[in-house]
Parts: C-alpha cells; sequence; structure tokens
C-alpha cells in the first residue's frame, strides 16, 4: 500500500550504477536488490518533464542488494549477494528480462554467502575478478565461464579493486586496512601498504577500513577509514594527503583531477597537490560510488557537465531521484567539451541536484 | 269710397314708388311729385262719372269671368283620365307593397333553420350501417332527402330512447353495489376488534416463545418515520444483524412525535415564529444582537438533526461494546455518528492513551483518508456560505462526525463533481459496504483497547511481550525503554531527524506521535513515533536518533538509517499472530535489540584507552558487510546468532 512503498522508497540505498556502452542509458542498482535503468538523453534533455526523469524499466535482479556493477561492450555484470549475473544491454529494456547467465564463485564457508563487493574487468584477458566478503579475489573468464584464480591474503573483506594496468596488477582494499597488489600472470601478491600504520593518514576513530581505491599505474589513492591519500606505489610512501575530514567511499582519478565522494554531500575535485578544487553539492546525504561516462552520446553531455547518479530522492515526492549533474569545475563549460561524464550514487535523501551548463540546478528522478 | 280708395291707392302708389327712392328723395322727389301731380291731373281732365262706369263694368266683367272659371273648374274636362290614372297609381302602389311583403316573407322562409339541423347527426354511412332497415328505408330514402332527414331523425329519436333506458339501468344498478359496500364495511369494521382481542391474547404465548414479533412490530412501526438514509441505515444492520452477526443489536432512539410533527403543515410553528420575532423585537431595542442572535437561529436551524436517530451496538470478543449513534442531519442531507467505547471492566487510563478512545478520534480514518471532519456533500458549501459557518469541523462534537463510510451504510452516494439535491438512498450501497465496515469498526475497537493496555505497560518502563512472539527477539536485552510519552503534531515535526517523513507526507494532522526513549549505559536512543489511525494495517514510523559519542541520526549514519529500515520497513515479521495487534510492542522489543547489537559491534578506536563500554555479547558471524559497512541486525530463530539482510 502507499505507506508501505513510501517507507521503501525513504530507506532504499543506491550501491552502484553504470553506464551503457552507447551511453545513453544508465542502470542502478539498490538495497532491495533491484536494477533500474533509466535513460539519459531523455532525463537530461532540454525538455525533461518528471517523468522522464523516472526509470523506464525496474526489475528484480539479486535477492540482495547489488553491490557493485560493471558493463563491458555488450554485457552488464551486476553483483551483490554472492553471484554475480549478467544481462544483455540490448535486451534489458524489454519487460520480463532474465539474466543471461550467473556464475557463483567457489566459496570456502556456507554458513553465509559472502557478498561481492567489487567487480573488476581485465580486457586483455577478457576475465573479471570478484572480490568480496571472502577476503578473496576469484577471476572469471569471461569466455568459458570458469573461475580461473583464488587470491587470498587478506584478513578481512574487500572493498574495492583497482586494475594497474601497465604490469599488469591488481590493487585491492580491504577492511583489514591494506592495500594489497597482485600480479595476475603469477597470481601472487606484489606489494602490501598497509596505510593505517602510517601515522599521517591515519584515523584511528575511523576505523582502518580502505573504502575505495585509484590507480594511475604509478600513482594510487586510496581513502576510507584513515585520510584519503596519494601514494607513489613504487616506493610505498605517501605524497599527498587530503584534508577531507569525512570518510571517503570512491575516488577516481579524472584528467588531471582526482575526484572523491563518501560522507557528506558533495563530490570533491582535488588538485594532486592536495588543494581541493571545487566542490560540487549533490543532495544526498553520503555517496558511495561515482562512475564516468566516456561516451558523450547524448548531446547534453558536450555542453553540460559531470553527471552523477544519486540516490533515491525525498521522501515526499514522488519521484526517487537518482541522477546529479555536476559540473567538473567553475568553468565548466570549457573542461566539459570533452564530453566525459560522472555518476555518483549514494544513500537516500533528497532530490539530487542536476547542474546544467549555465549552474543551475535542476533534478531527474528516478527508481 | 272708390274715390277715397282711389285716393288712398294713389299715395300709396305714390309712396310705394316714393319709398325706394327714398335715398334719392332729393333729387326724385320732383319726379314724385310729379307723378303724384300728373296723375291727378289727369284725374281732373276726365269725367268722373264714366270713370265709376268704366270701374264698375271692368268689376263685373272680372266677376263673370272669374264665374266662368270657377263653372269650368267644377265641372273638370278631364275627369276621367284622371281618375284612371290615379286608380292605376294607387293599384301599382298596393301591388309594389305587397310585393315588397312577399319578398320579405320569402326571404323568411328562406332563412329559417329548423330546429332540426342542431342536432348532430350520425354520419351517413354509419346510419346506413347501424339503423334497422324499418327506420332507415333505404330504396326510400336515398333519393330522396327530406324523406333521408326524416328517416334519419327517426333514427337519432331511437337511439335517443336506448340509451336513455340504459343509463336508467345503470343507476339502478350503481345503487345496489353502494348498498353492498356499506354492508361490507360494516363488517370489516366490527372485525378489527376482534383481531387486536386476538392479538392481546398471543402475547403470552409469545413471550413464552422468545419470539418478540411484538417488540420488532413497534420497531419497525417506529421505523416508518425514519429519513430515509437512516432508514436505509436500520433495514440494512437488522438484515446484517441476523444474517450473519449475531453479535450487533440495532436500536431505534428518540421521539416519534417529533417526527411525526415534522410533517404537520407549518401554520402553527409560523404563528409562534412571528410572535416569538415581536417578541423579540420588542424585547430588545438594539439592532445587532438580535441579527446576532438571528444568525445564530438560522445556523441552528441548518444543522438541526432528525429527532429520531439509529443505535448500533457492536459487541466485540472480550465483551467490549461500541456504541454507535447515527443521527441525519436534515437540512444539510448528511448522516454522522457518534461513537463510544465501553469496556467490560473499568479502564484506568494511562496518560498516553487518552486520545485512543476518545470519542473524537476512535473511528478516524477508518477508511485510508477518511477524518470526518469535513462535510461529504458538495452540496453544504453553499448552504454554509449563507450562514456564516465556514466548515462543519467545529460542530463536530456535537454533531457527530460526518465519515464517509457513515454515508455509504445510509446508502448517500455523493459524487464529486455535483451536489445532490434530491435525497436518494440506495440499498445495494449500504449492503455492499456493510460487511467491511462492521469487520473494520470492530478491528478498530479492539486494536485501540489493545493499545491502550499496552500504553499502560508501556509507560512503566516495560515492553510488553506475549510469549507467541518471543521468538523474535533473542531472550536478553539490555538496552530499557525509559519513557513513553505521547507528543503533539507541531512537536513531531519540528524534529530535526523527522524531516524526511514529514517531508513525504506521512505525518498528517490525523496521526498520533509519541516518544519513546531507550537507553544503555550512555547511549541514548531517541524514537519519534507516527501511529496511524489505522493502525496495525499501517505499520506504525519509527524515526530514530541516537546519542552517543555524539549525534547520530539517518543522516550522518547508515547503521541508524538500517535500524529504521529494520523496524519500519521489515515489520511484516513483527506483526505476529493476526489479529496483529503485538505490532507496536515487537517493534520497541525490535528497537531495543538492535540498539543492543550496534552498541556492542562498535569497533573499537585503539586511540583511545579503556575497555569497550559494551563488550560484545551478541552472537555474530561478520561484523561489517558490503561498502556501506552494515552491523549484522538481523537476528536468526532459533539459531540465535544476528546476520545482515
Amino acid at each position: 500500500m502507499e505507506v508501505f512503498q513510501a517507507l521503501q522508497r525513504l530507506h532504499m540505498i543506491i550501491f552502484s550504477q553504470n553506464v551503457s556502452p552507447c551511453g545513453k542509458f544508465l542502470a542502478a542498482g539498490n538495497n532491495y536488490g533491484q536494477i533500474a535503468i533509466f535513460s539519459l538523453s531523455a532525463a537530461l534533455s532540454s525538455e525533461a518533464k518528471e517523468e522522464s526523469k523516472k526509470p523506464m524499466v525496474t526489475f528484480q535482479a539479486h535477492d540482495g542488494p547489488v553491490y557493485s556493477m560493471v558493463s563491458t561492450d555488450r554485457h552488464l555484470l551486476s553483483a551483490g549477494d554472492g553471484e554475480v549475473k549478467a544481462w544483455l544491454w540490448a535486451e534489458i529494456l524489454k519487460k520480463g528480462c532474465k539474466e543471461l547467465w550467473r556464475r557463483q564463485p567457489p566459496y570456502r564457508t556456507s554458513l553465509e554467502v559472502p557478498e561481492i563487493n567489487a567487480l573488476l574487468l581485465v580486457p586483455k584477458e577478457n576475465s573479471l575478478i570478484l572480490a568480496g566478503g571472502d577476503c578473496q579475489l576469484h577471476t572469471m573468464d569471461l569466455e568459458t565461464g570458469t573461475f580461473t584464480r583464488a587470491l587470498w591474503g587478506h584478513t578481512d573483506y574487500i572493498h574495492c579493486l583497482a586494475l594497474r594496468e601497465r604490469s599488469p596488477e591488481v590493487l585491492s582494499g580491504g577492511e583489514d586496512g591494506a592495500v594489497r597488489l597482485w600480479d595476475l600472470r603469477t597470481a601472487k601478491e606484489v606489494q602490501t601498504i598497509e596505510v593505517y600504520k602510517h601515522e599521517e593518514c591515519s584515523r584511528p576513530h575511523n576505523g582502518r577500513w580502505i573504502g575505495c581505491l585509484a590507480t594511475d599505474s604509478d600513482w594510487m589513492v586510496c581513502g576510507g577509514g584513515p585520510a584519503l591519500t596519494l601514494w607513489h606505489l613504487r616506493s610505498s610512501t605517501p605524497t599527498t594527503i587530503f584534508p577531507m575530514r569525512a570518510p571517503q567511499k570512491h575516488v577516481t582519478f579524472y584528467q588531471d583531477l582526482i575526484l572523491s565522494a563518501g560522507q557528506g554531500r558533495c563530490v570533491n575535485q582535488w588538485q594532486l597537490s592536495g588543494e581541493l578544487k571545487a566542490q560540487v553539492p549533490g543532495s544526498s546525504p553520503g555517496l558511495l560510488s561515482l562512475s564516468l561516462n566516456q561516451q558523450p552520446a547524448a548531446p547534453e553531455c558536450k555542453v553540460g557537465s559531470a553527471r552523477g547518479s544519486g540516490d533515491p530522492g525525498r521522501p515526499g515526492c514522488v519521484d526517487r531521484s537518482v541522477t546529479t549533474l555536476l559540473p567538473l569545475g567553475p568553468d565548466s563549460r570549457r573542461q566539459q567539451l570533452q564530453g566525459g561524464c560522472l555518476y555518483q550514487s549514494g544513500l537516500p535523501s533528497f532530490l539530487p541536484v542536476l547542474l546544467t551548463s549555465s549552474n543551475t540546478p535542476t533534478s531527474i528522478s528516478g527508481v | 269710397m272708390s274715390s277715397e280708395s282711389s285716393k288712398k291707392r294713389k299715395p300709396k302708389v305714390i309712396r310705394s314708388d316714393g319709398a325706394p327712392a327714398e335715398g334719392k328723395r332729393n333729387r326724385s322727389d320732383t319726379e314724385q311729385e310729379g307723378k303724384y301731380y300728373s296723375e291727378e291731373a289727369e284725374v281732373d281732365l276726365r269725367d268722373p262719372g264714366r270713370d265709376y262706369e268704366l270701374y264698375k263694368y271692368t268689376c263685373q266683367e272680372l266677376q263673370r269671368l272669374m264665374a266662368e272659371i270657377q263653372d269650368l273648374k267644377s265641372r273638370g274636362g278631364k275627369d276621367a283620365a284622371k281618375q284612371k290614372v290615379d286608380a292605376y297609381h294607387l293599384q301599382l302602389q298596393n301591388l309594389l307593397y305587397e310585393v315588397m311583403h312577399l319578398q320579405k316573407e320569402i326571404t323568411k322562409c328562406l332563412e329559417f333553420k329548423s330546429k332540426h339541423e342542431e342536432i348532430d347527426l350520425v354520419s351517413l354511412e354509419e346510419f346506413y350501417k347501424e339503423a334497422p332497415p324499418d327506420i332507415s328505408k333505404a330504396e326510400v330514402t336515398m333519393g330522396d332527402p327530406h324523406q333521408q332527414t326524416l328517416a334519419r331523425l327517426d333514427w337519432e329519436l331511437e337511439q335517443r330512447k336506448r340509451l336513455a333506458e340504459k343509463y336508467r339501468e345503470c343507476l339502478s344498478n350503481k345503487e345496489k353495489i353502494l348498498k353492498e359496500i356499506e354492508v361490507k364495511k360494516e363488517y370489516l369494521s366490527s372485525l378489527q376488534p376482534r383481531l387486536n382481542s386476538i392479538m392481546q391474547a398471543s402475547l403470552p404465548v409469545q413471550e413464552y416463545l422468545f419470539m418478540p414479533f411484538d417488540q420488532a412490530h413497534k420497531q419497525y412501526e417506529t421505523a416508518r418515520h425514519l429519513p430515509p438514509p437512516l432508514y436505509v441505515l436500520f433495514v440494512q444492520t437488522t438484515a446484517y444483524g441476523q444474517a450473519c452477526d449475531k453479535t450487533l443489536s440495532v436500536a431505534i432512539e428518540g421521539s416519534v412525535d417529533e417526527a411525526k410533527a415534522l410533517f404537520k403543515p407549518p401554520e402553527d410553528s409560523q404563528d409562534d415564529e412571528s410572535d416569538s420575532d415581536a417578541e423579540e423585537e420588542q424585547t430588545t431595542k438594539r439592532r445587532r444582537p438580535t441579527l446576532g442572535v438571528q444568525l445564530d437561529d438560522k445556523r441552528k436551524e441548518m444543522l438541526k438533526r432528525h429527532p429520531l436517530s439509529v443505535m448500533l451496538d457492536l459487541k466485540c470478543k472480550d465483551d467490549s461494546v461500541l456504541h454507535l449513534t447515527f443521527y441525519y442531519l436534515m437540512n444539510l442531507n448528511i448522516m454522522t455518528v457518534k461513537a463510544k467505547v465501553t469496556t467490560a471492566t473499568e479502564l484506568i487510563t494511562p496518560i498516553s492513551a487518552g486520545d485512543l478512545l476518545s470519542p473524537d478520534s476512535v473511528l478516524s480514518c477508518l477508511y485510508p483518508g477518511d477524518h470526518g471532519k469535513k462535510t461529504p456533500n458538495p452540496a453544504n458549501q453553499y448552504q454554509f456560505d449563507k450562514v456564516g459557518i465556514l466548515t462543519l469541523r467545529d460542530y463536530v462534537l456535537d454533531l457527530g462526525h460526518p465519515y464517509l463510510w457513515v454515508q455509504k451504510l445510509g446508502g448517500l452516494h455523493f459524487p464529486k463533481e455535483q451536489p445532490q439535491h434530491t435525497v436518494i438512498a440506495d440499498h445495494s450501497l449500504s449492503a455492499s459496504h456493510m460487511e467491511t465496515t462492521m469487520k473494520l469498526l470492530k478491528t478498530r475497537v479492539q486494536s485501540r483497547l489493545a493499545l491502550h493496555k499496552q500504553f499502560a505497560s508501556l509507560e512503566h518502563g516495560i515492553v510488553p511481550v506475549t510469549s507467541d512472539c518471543q521468538y523474535l527477539f533473542p531472550a536478553k536485552v539490555v538496552s530499557r525503554l525509559v519513557k513513553w510519552v505521547t507528543i503533539a503534531h507541531e512537536d513531531y515535526t519540528e524534529l530535526h531527524f523527522t524531516k524526511d517523513i514529514v517531508e513525504a507526507g506521512l505525518a498528517g494532522d490525523t496521526n498520533l506521535y509519541y516518544m519513546a526513549l531507550v537507553e544503555r549505559g550512555t547511549a541514548k536512543l531517541q524514537a519519534a513515533v507516527v501511529l496511524n489511525p489505522g493502525y496495525s494495517s499501517i505499520p506504525p514510523i519509527f524515526q530514530l536518533c541516537l546519542n552517543w559519542k555524539g549525534e547520530k541520526t539517518n543522516n550522518n549514519d547508515d547503521n541508524i538509517r538500517a535500524m529504521e529500515s529494520e523496524v519500519n520497513v521489515c515489520y511484516k515479521e513483527l506483526c505476529g499472530p493476526q489479529p496483529s495487534h503485538q505490532l507496536l510492542t515487537n517493534q520497541l522489543q525490535r528497537l531495543c535489540v538492535l540498539l543492543d547489537v550496534y552498541l556492542e559491534t562498535e569497533s573499537h578506536d585503539d586511540s583511545v584507552e579503556g575497555p569497550k563500554e559494551f563488550p560484545q555479547e551478541k552472537m555474530c558471524l561478520r561484523l561489517f558487510r558490503g561498502p556501506s559497512r552494515m552491523k549484522p541486525f538481523k537476528y536468526n530463530h532459533p539459531q540465535g546468532f544476528f546476520s545482515h539482510r
């Protein structure tokens, strides 16, 4: 009934989102296990109405929350409660869409099904790396669907993964406070950085967990319980500490900036020197993920700016906002012409703000 | 003589000659005098004797001639012809006169209308068809219009005679029948008292057999005076009570005489009114109070209730009774209801439960949105404007609440666009809603009574969990409920952690609001509760604010949000056995359990010295899970450990 639905919406959390390969659609997964598909071109166009900001399709994908999503050329891969499922982007808008396949990595424990917190695509090998509650990294071959490797070394569950393209190496950050680097060819742990042991960045009152990771081959930025820090990988030393009090849940490199988001409303743009370049407010009280849309498919992308996908919107309104559009900088227009778009997702609360090129906030609604 | 006369004549002549010439007297005088003198001269010349002879001879001749003429005249030489002409003339005149007379007579005759033409005779064809041959005599009458008309007149006469005969017969029949009717009437009127005496005699038999037909009959008698909506209500509820629900009892209250008086011609009342008006004007000299008093009177008139009302008693399982009295407002054409709950044992009302069973709000929102403060008849707005009533809300305490389901039970249907002018009380509308409404009423009373009892316990700090709901919670719950109070709607909306609920429109003014305080050690958890009038089918909504090492609400702590979600969204597990009266207490108990888990699973801060304030006693598989690092709030029975959803 109405009250129950309103309550459900109030307590919805969107954990993950991903952009379609063509750049026109956004998929978002929430804590009830549903995936909603939004049409970005409709929602961000100049004639966008309330209706066009609602999801085009919503379907029950998993039994548990959908914690992570990645997208290949043709497939959307979503993972949450222990399983990874694949959906065809071409079919996903139709009603009654069924998953293409589902796989479950071989878990050690059987008492509780561990969640999958992070998915990572390794294009060179055409494989998928899953990491999560069982403290291991599993590699799955996308063609055959078999699980090839299981890398273990973390003592507590894994939060996030990042790919270092050159080597190729995978970085993983976990609840145990360590960032571990793994060599994919030898399947061994190459380097360990225990962030909490470094005094400059550790914040014991927040805990030691590493919530987010991003790497730029030589550099790595990580945050979470400890402060957001930029590390030089070869020497394993922290070079810059970003003065952000709230624990960050997602961080990514973008051009010459570092974007981070976490507890708190804003997407922060940092320069590599540690200065805060811009703080762009969204409308939810906490943000959980960011994603970049590299395809300037819709014309708005070119003129508009970074888009963030927010969370279920404010209870009072019928709409549940999903997307927030944020300019990447004060002179956003000039910067955005390259067409990169940024998405963020997080906790439910108010209507996220959609900022167009004129920097006036509007909002689009979602799930 | 003659000379004198001649002399006389002469001056006359002269004078007559001289008269016209008087004007010219001066000139003609001499001439007249000449004439006069010439005649006299002449006379002197002649011989007077000769003149005398001449004169005499002339006169004699004259006489002789005159006599001749006289003779001729008297003889009349043309006598015969003249007489003939006269005679003919006379004849002609006579004849002409006669002709004229005859012509007049002829025209009179021609214009004569005989009376027989004024009679409407039957048409020719009909005549020939109907008349018997001895009257119609077709061969004769066909050719001869005179005979035809005669025949027709004959036939007319014949017909009239026959009809007169019939008429006399009918009259006599009528007399007979009237007499028969009289006789039968007398017979029947003598029967009535005999039947009455039989009825009286049967009363003791009825009582003996427990079939109170008389009583029911009396009810039906009074029911005849009910206004249509109340009548529909009465009929439907009696039917429903007899067929489905033996715990329902219906009665009619009020004065039947007054109801009858409503239909009397208002002459007496008008006189009274005018008298009273006159008195009023005399007694009060200032104008304003009279106006106000008149307006007041008009309002009272508009809100007047029908003197009869239907009383419904719903008995619930635990012997508590819901008394409903239904009234009909005549001018507004709506029905209202007043409710009262009586319990088998006397209830001691805890402070926070004040509003639960109050007659004003116990039936609020029986159906979602039906708050009963506004009149459901759109036409009433125009009537209110005339007498200056803003809304019915001010009068509901006195008049009862005009809930929508009450209108439906009385068969009154108000379409939303058009105001309804005629009172159409529809039985089918009433019947279709009867069962649902009765069931809702019973559940409402029972849930309110259950809440009543629970509140009494909650105010003492004990969360009353029944034995069949114990499995939902672990055996040991350390957090305690310290306070349970009712708060006002405005206070709720001003709390800083309830903004989401208010903005979602879930906190209206028909809801009841409470504040609970759960404590453990130094941690204090405030919970603001929204209780919807449709409680237990609509769950109460909790919003939390934890004060422990800083203030944590759903804005800044994901785990508080998860706790709210556990209590608000996953309420179905907490419903307990049907009917789910235990929902609120189970939610409160779960809240205590969640607080326990939260405090015990808080990761230890290595930099701060000292042991954890709350050692972990709960069995948890994992402390954190997922990117938002949720605590394990889900309790698993019977294993007794906590896991994540």
